[in-house]
């Protein structure tokens, strides 16, 4: 899904360098506080909304940011969005060297205006006019403002100041205008202080503003930015998007007026593709089977282009244009896969989605805007068993989603109106048994089995995708084991309902262990190690946040050669925190060494004191995975 | 209206001539329909069934002259990973006054419906995205409808470039297979181009002929030359690490105007026939010759920076470093300077040649005699040394003689030192283009290095813990990339605090980091190191591997053959020492194995040392990679070197108790 706004920010006041103006403007003035880890500076910046009526929206931005060193430069970049909705009234801004003296002025016509590319989109008809000012002395600081005037009060982008590590703000503010009329909810995010109301001249006006945040660190870990930025976010009550008029205070409201106005007349399909999916189910009784049926037919005809043209990239192709084309974006393919499920009599839901693998990112319970979710994804009611599908891979199995989009909250637009349902959760795990056998002369052979369950299913998709030659390559680089020779290599995924794909090995690895008088010396475990260890973290602000639990169960057992015995000292070694476990064990029995470890970890948030902890476990795990045993040859 | 009419005809027109060259379009064979795989390639997910091209000249409606070139291919599907050939991008090229268009797209995908009866779906011409990506390129990009499994795609386009200076290239080779792949060339006698094929496969079809009265223009009309290049059953590309541009391996046919014959004065233009054409068109023209006379321009900005200095090299490194500080590099590659230097130092902000140029034109303002070097970047591929082919070049440089020795000097980078050039540039050879001296290759990679040396000297302390000094000199190239690493933070102690925070088993104290900002000299970094080795120390043995900081596990080198050189840019050598101190009461069990072992033909080496003095002992080793490519023949002797120190490092010392 496109947002016009995901890089734009907006605002009004006149931009007039008067001495004082520039005087501010002189980079001494910067309080050292807020220097830490900044390559920039926001000195001010005002962004503002001024709703003039419901289909005219002035949008207005004002930022002078000055630039402390040569990684800072990319926050001189200034890029304005624009499409047919949202037109640019004008841009200009000035530079300032480090005694905010003015050394040069811009224009519009500076800008160059290109199409925007997100990288995966085959078009997006979003344009942007961008321009940097080179400057070569730093500090310098640069001013810009611009206008937009946008058809529609519908989407409002979030107020966000301190977005995005690296950047400092000393003062930032957001005003949004309207008629006491214009009916507005608001949500206050980590805001120090509140919203300031006043009503003026007919004119009511919102007012937030924060001042001296420190630069933001990247911090491994940290919990989806909800958790520690300055946010505001507004949503109309009643308004107008793409000449369309509507209304709504929840969840309930706005759910059915997607469903009304984006999909309920897209879902119209050919009499043929109708008979074809009666035909295609007419000896499956079972709904569910049916739907399974339906939604393969779905995988094998269909593939993942995205086309973001039209209501803000909120409306999907047609049906019949997919039934057509084999191809559409996450909207489009269930938009076709829920037509074509109503051919059958299957009800279905169309579910708005924030996708991400690194945060599980619900929908606000008690919020409801437009601009939450970027995918959508498709939900089966069944009764006493709510089924949920991803339409744009052709190989995900039925009913199974991932670490994409599980284990949150989502809105299904319905014909009744929106309702928030929660995607399930998986457990997820690993088991892996390798059977090995050590050669005196330190080669390695044996067999590797492992089965991957949970959002685990999914980690080998990309080797199963490909040839075999290609799949034996790429397993090659996947196992950290030296001289590593694949000599069989399998893949077996069930598609059920408790997805799980098993992997099959049979590997050599000549020279694995290094042979140095009578003994043999290799490293107990070759495969399952922690590769690496969390960074540290210094006066760490945010939460530790967990995403994704798993537990984690390796067995390895070696058989010995004949005459030799283990020199070191069997063992069992714990490390148990709350938010894991690791257990590694070696025993003997025979002429076979049994290798036996278990690495747990449990999803969640924690206080940000644990973090070293979590540290200090990965060094503890990594340093019992890297246990090197040694053979000796018996007396 | 009329005009629309015109065009109209004129497309009827290509259409037939062209046809009897090319395979019809949207026709399809049971064959085709029925292929499961590729049986030459069992392993692809796509095959080019056929592929023609064709490039001939054409009068546009204003009496100009375009090259119209043909694309037409048709690919069997075979699964979904084949799906993305499916979605076509055409690039277009731009300056300001002309472009290249794009006309008569047309597509069609063949499939097997689920009823089994044969069906095809045509492109829509409305679902063709024009995309403008900056100044100088559009790219048209389409999806192409009703793909599945098994499916065959085909499609055809047909582009009218006005840039005559560049004859459209042909790859015959690319990511996936094809079973046949042709190029038809019609070249008017008024204009010559050379050809020349790249690669290691052999054309199956390798026609030239002399094509009477084929090209008519404003009345008169002249002769073609025809070329008509094929290959059958062209195996896909597949790219392996550690190599320099797969461009340079991939099979194509490339061509470059030698002439030019006025076609209303008669007058003949040389444009490459001889590196003198060359050298008097670079030297005369606008972008180039004449950005290099702008040393006025400089006047002003140089005295106060030379002035006092008597040395030219001095003098030279002042200049240098006014043009890395004063014009940031835009990205943008090229030989000649678009908009002219001026612009450049104006607005500080330029492409390669923007700077490069400038700096020689400042070099001269400061009475230092430089020259522009033009090479090929390491992802553009080599250079055609047969003849002149001035595209071959994307970026240029400069060169200074001074005391003797020549430097080469790029000033896209302000952390480069004076005569160290980034690794993108090290690509064989470069021409030399002086305005008043025929031009001459010169080697580009002129013993440029990665220098790295270690000195470790550390106490193990009776709470297990080793502590010490940590001391890293980084020299030549190693030194360059350091200084980067470093300077993405914003300042030494946010550098230190996170190399602090990387492991909590590593403690960077005391930071004392020198020649940060003098680039010609090495950079050293010094610290006061704690490292958390035994939690318990006090046992009978302890293991100890003397690679703390730095292993080698994983060999890069996995696969069992090579087909192209591994090209690591520039020799590499690392010195690693370690002094230890144990207390009195340990002593070393199985000291390391003294090793020394190396290439073929000098091309590296790794060599140990152990020395124990007492209840101290000093480690070291030095690492060397004297080449910068490794021909294939030497890649199983480099795979097995790497083995070998893989299995060096492997091994523990044992340090025991005095009983």
């Amino acid at each position: 899904m496109r947002n016009i706004f995901f890089t734009l920010c907006i605002i009004f006041t006149n931009l007039v360098t008067t001495n004082a103006q520039q005087k501010q403007y002189d980079v001494s003035q910067i309080s050292k506080d807020i220097l830490p880890y900044a390559s920039a500076v926001v000195r001010e910046k005002e962004v503002s909304i001024d709703i003039k009526d419901l289909n005219n929206t002035l949008y207005h931005i004002k930022e002078v940011v000055t630039i402390l060193n040569k990684n800072g430069d990319v926050f001189a970049n200034i890029s304005v969005y624009h499409d047919n909705t949202h037109s640019i009234k004008y841009i200009k801004g000035a530079t300032y060297n480090s005694f905010g003296i003015q050394t040069g002025k811009f224009s519009e016509s500076d800008f160059e205006d290109i199409n925007t590319t997100d990288g995966f989109s085959l078009f997006e008809d979003v344009k942007v006019k961008h321009y940097t000012p080179h400057i070569v002395d730093y500090p310098y600081t640069i001013e810009y403002e611009y206008e937009l005037r946008i058809k529609g009060t519908l989407e409002f982008p979030d107020w966000r100041p301190n977005n995005g590590t690296g950047i400092a703000v000393e003062k930032s503010s957001f005003t949004f205008t309207c008629k006491p009329d214009f009916k507005i909810r608001y949500k206050e995010i980590n805001t120090p202080s509140g919203v300031t109301v006043q009503t003026d001249k007919g004119e009511k006006t919102y007012t937030w503003q924060v001042s001296n945040l420190r630069a933001i660190k990247f911090e491994p870990f940290s919990p989806n930015d909800l958790n520690y930025l300055s946010i505001v976010k507004i949503a109309p009550q009643k308004f107008i998007y793409y000449d369309i008029p509507g209304s709504f205070n929840n969840w309930d409201e706005l759910g059915k007026w997607e469903y009304d106005n984006l999909i309920a007349n897209r879902q119209e399909l050919s009499e043929e593709t109708r008979n074809r999916m009666i035909e295609l189910t007419k000896d499956i009784t079972d709904p569910k089977l049916k739907a399974k049926k339906i939604f393969e037919y779905m995988q094998a005809k269909t593939h993942y282009v995205s086309v973001q043209v039209g209501i803000g990239g909120h409306q999907p192709f047609l049906a019949s244009d997919v039934d057509k084309l084999n191809y559409g974006d996450c909207k489009a393919l269930v938009n076709y896969t829920q037509s074509l499920l109503k051919s059958v009599g299957i009800e279905s839901y169309y579910c708005v989605v924030e996708a991400n693998s690194v945060h599980k990112i619900s929908l606000d319970n008690d919020f409801a805007t437009l601009n939450q979710g970027n995918h959508i994804i498709l939900c089966l009611p069944f009764k006493n068993d709510t089924t949920w599908c991803d339409c744009t891979s052709q190989t995900i199995p039925f009913g199974y989603l991932g670490s994409f989009t599980d284990d949150r909250t989502v809105l299904a637009c319905t014909p009744q109106g929106g309702k928030l349902l929660h995607t399930p959760k998986y457990t997820t795990t690993l088991n892996r048994k390798a059977n090995f056998t050590i050669s005196e002369s330190g080669d390695l052979s044996g067999d590797v089995n492992t089965v991957y369950t949970g959002t685990d299913y999914f980690v080998r998709e990309a080797v199963i995708a490909e040839s075999p030659v290609e799949r034996l390559k790429m397993t090659q680089n996947i196992y950290p084991i030296n001289n590593l020779s694949i000599e069989k290599l399998d893949f077996k995924q069930d598609k059920g309902l408790q997805p799980a794909t098993t992997e099959t090995m049979k590997i050599k690895a000549p020279e694995f262990a290094s042979t140095d008088n009578g003994k043999i010396n290799f490293s107990l475990n070759p495969i399952s190690r922690i590769a690496n260890v969390p960074r540290q973290v210094f006066n760490r602000t945010t939460n530790v946040y967990i995403n994704e639990g798993f537990t984690n169960e390796d067995e390895y057992t070696y058989t010995i050669p004949a005459g030799y015995h283990l020199d070191n000292k069997t063992f069992r070694r714990t490390v148990e925190k709350p938010f894991g476990k690791y257990i590694a064990t070696l025993r003997v029995e025979g002429n076979q060494l049994i290798y036996n470890r278990k690495l747990e970890l449990i999803n969640g948030i924690y206080p940000k004191e644990i973090y070293q902890d979590l540290v200090d476990f990965y060094q503890s795990a990594a340093d019992e995975d890297s246990h090197n045993v040694i053979l000796a040859k018996n007396n | 209206m009329k005009k629309t009419l015109l065009f109209l005809l004129f497309f009827v027109l290509t259409a037939i001539t062209l046809k009897a060259q090319d395979f019809n379009y949207g026709t399809f064979t049971q064959e085709e329909i029925n292929m499961k795989k590729y049986d030459k390639d069992t392993s692809a997910h796509a095959v080019v069934l056929d592929e023609h091209g064709t490039a001939k000249f054409e009068e546009t409606n204003d009496n100009g002259v375009k090259i119209v070139y043909e694309y037409h291919v048709k690919i069997k599907i075979f699964d979904s990973k084949g799906f993305a050939k499916g979605n076509v991008a055409i690039l277009l090229n731009n300056n300001a006054e002309q472009d290249e268009t794009l006309e008569a797209i047309k597509g069609v995908t063949t499939y097997t419906d689920d009823d089994g009866s044969i069906k095809q779906t045509e492109l829509d011409p409305a679902k063709i995205y024009k995309t403008k990506l900056n100044k100088y390129w559009t790219e048209a990009k389409f999806a192409m409808p009703a793909i599945k499994n098994g499916c065959t795609i085909e499609y055809t386009y047909i582009t009218y470039s006005p840039f005559l200076g560049r004859f459209p290239k042909w790859n015959f080779q690319s990511d996936i297979p094809k079973m046949h792949s042709e190029y038809d060339v019609h070249q008017p006698a008024y204009w010559t181009y050379n050809a020349s094929l790249r690669g290691p496969l052999k054309l199956t079809k390798d026609i030239a002929e002399v094509e009477r009265s084929c090209f008519n223009i404003r009345g008169s009309t002249c002769d073609c030359s025809h070329m008509d290049f094929g290959m059958n059953d062209i195996p896909a590309f597949i790219p392996e690490i550690d190599m320099t541009s797969p461009l340079n391996f991939l099979s194509s046919i490339n061509f470059q105007l030698v002439q030019y014959h006025n076609l209303s004065t008669g007058a003949v233009t040389k444009y490459a026939k001889e590196w003198t054409d060359v050298d008097y068109d670079f030297k005369h023209s606008d972008t180039f010759g004449s950005q290099l006379r702008k040393k006025g321009l400089f006047k002003e900005l140089i005295a106060p920076l030379i002035s006092g200095k008597t040395d030219s090299m001095d003098k030279a490194k002042a200049v240098f470093e006014y043009i890395q500080k004063n014009i940031k590099w835009n990205e943008f590659y090229g030989t000649g300077s678009n908009d002219g230097i001026r612009k450049a130092v104006e607005t500080h902000s330029g492409g390669c040649a923007d700077i490069n140029l400038a700096l020689i034109a400042a070099l001269s303002e400061a009475g230092i005699n430089a020259e522009a070097v033009i090479l090929s970047t390491r992802d553009h591929g080599f250079i055609n040394k047969l003849y002149p082919v001035t595209d071959d070049f994307n970026y240029v440089i400069a060169k200074v003689d001074i005391g003797g020795k020549s430097y080469l000097l790029d000033a896209t980078d302000p952390l480069l030192p004076f005569g160290i050039l980034p690794l993108r540039c090290l690509n064989d050879q470069g021409r030399v283009m002086s305005l008043d001296k025929p031009s001459y290759w010169i080697d580009i990679n002129t013993g440029q290095k990665r220098i790295r040396t270690f000195t470790v000297d550390l106490t193990l302390m009776p709470d297990g813990k080793l502590k010490g000094m940590f001391i890293q000199y980084s020299m030549g190239y190693d030194a360059y990339e350091k200084r980067k690493e470093i300077k993405r933070f914003n300042s030494i102690e946010e550098y230190v605090e996170s190399l602090d925070e990387r492991s909590s088993k590593f403690k960077f104290l005391k930071p004392d980091i020198s020649n940060l900002d003098s680039l010609d000299e090495p950079l050293v970094e010094k610290y006061e190191i704690e490292i958390n080795e035994y939690k318990n120390p006090d046992r009978d043995h302890l293991t100890f591997n003397q690679f703390l900081f730095d292993h080698v596990i994983h060999n890069p080198y996995k696969l069992a053959t090579r087909n192209y050189p591994v090209d690591k840019g520039m020799p590499l050598t690392e010195r690693f020492s370690l002094t230890v101190h144990l207390p009195d009461n340990y002593v070393i069990d199985s000291p390391p194995q003294q090793i020394n072992i190396s290439l073929p033909d000098n091309g590296g080496k790794f060599e140990t040392f152990f020395q124990p003095d007492g209840s101290s002992f000093n480690y070291s080793h030095i690492i060397q990679f004297n080449k910068a490519i490794y021909e294939p023949y030497e890649y199983t002797a480099l795979k097995e070197f790497f083995n070998k120190i893989i299995l060096f490092e492997k091994n523990q010392m044992t340090l025991n108790k005095k009983s």
